[in-house]
């Protein structure tokens, strides 16, 4: 199998989070991170774009994490930052923005969609998502945080959502959701946190490594494209 | 008392750390806030199963002793740590042996903790 590239498609950085885009980049290096996803939320936007620090082996992708709670402006923004960002990223919360998200398939992601008394799926949703290929968020950073009723609380959610996504396969995906440089965590560890969280471990490999790859090629689409479904695969003279 | 038999002795495994932190932290204060986090991610039972120890703790490079079939768990728990003594850190395990001197050897030796340079 090799060694598997481990991606972190959501981290926060000024002025959304409190460590800069270069500090977390430095870190997730460290940890062992192939790539991060700079997705910071959309009502929170740096003055002007920020230089994202690339190097061969080390990617940082361009995203966003869109807040909005009008699902017919949310369509605005998603068609006003799709061709901008290479990862796009809804942040759910609520039943009318959950649907309107996992029925678009320009989205690639969908970040919390629990809210008061659900865990913000349910069979139809969960069709939708796998229909338009939304990914369906799994945040570390709040069962970092939280303690007692409220992880217990957020990890009965979860197991609803795998449950769903298993039964109608939606693309899974782990990310961080840091704030700070010191929510970041291992990929090792992300795993382990995951596996004891109730993923199986081939499911928690895939979302934080296949799935974040199949995103980005999706939204990179390589010279001979032409447009879904039609790609140039080999130039030559047929005729 | 008499030590156990090396054959009945409990099989162990060895993690190798660096903490990550805003700050300088002392031994007590990581172990209470260690032992904190596993029984509140896994409960009293499993993080007892664990048999989670801090061995060596010295410039911000140590060793976790757990049970060998547990590395799973203790990891995990680990990873919730999010605060020591009310300063932001992350416990970063660096891998894990069967002896405590491999531990050391191949990954505490020659490695330089990681330092969170200000903006």
């Amino acid at each position: 199998m090799g060694n598997p590239k481990f991606y972190d498609f959501c981290v926060h950085a000024v002025p959304d989070g409190e460590n800069t885009i270069e500090q977390l980049t430095v870190l997730s290096r460290h940890l062992g991170y192939s790539g991060i996803t700079l997705a910071n939320h959309s009502d929170k936007l740096p003055q002007s774009r920020p230089e994202l620090p690339s190097t061969n082996e080390f990617e940082v992708f361009r995203g966003i994490e869109l807040v909005e709670e009008n699902p017919s402006k949310l369509h605005g923004l998603i068609g006003k930052f799709r061709k901008l960002v290479d990862v796009l990223i809804v942040h759910g919360g609520s039943e009318t923005i959950n649907r309107a998200a996992l029925e678009n398939p320009r989205v690639d992601i969908l970040n919390h969609p629990a809210f008061d008394k659900s865990s913000g799926l349910n069979q139809v949703l969960a069709k939708a998502a796998a229909e338009n290929n939304v990914a369906i968020g799994l945040t570390l950073r709040p069962f970092l945080h939280s303690r007692g009723p409220r992880r217990i609380r957020l990890l009965s959610d979860l197991r609803a959502n795998l449950d769903l996504a298993r039964k109608y396969d939606v693309p899974l995906i782990l990310s961080s959701d840091a704030v700070s440089c010191f929510d970041l965590r291992s990929p090792m560890e992300a795993l382990a946190l995951a596996e004891i969280c109730g993923l199986d471990e081939h499911e928690a490999l895939e979302a934080m490594t296949t799935v974040p790859e199949r995103i980005i090629s999706r939204n990179r689409p390589g010279p001979g494209y032409i447009r879904e479904g039609i790609e140039v695969l080999e130039e030559g003279d047929f005729f | 008392m008499k030590r156990l038999l090396p054959s009945l002795r409990a099989k162990k495994r060895y993690l190798a750390f660096e903490l990550i932190s805003d700050g300088p932290v002392s031994r007590s204060d990581l172990v209470k806030e260690v032992m904190f986090s596993a029984s509140s991610l896994l409960g009293d039972v499993t993080a007892s199963e664990c048999d989670i120890r801090v061995l060596g703790f010295e410039d911000s490079k140590g060793i976790i002793q757990c049970s060998h079939t547990k590395v799973k768990e203790t990891r995990a728990s680990l990873t919730t740590l999010t605060r020591i003594n009310g300063k932001r850190a992350t416990l970063h395990i660096l891998g894990a042996s069967g002896t405590v001197k491999r531990a050391t050897e191949k990954f505490l030796q020659n490695h330089t903790v990681f330092e969170l340079k200000s903006r």
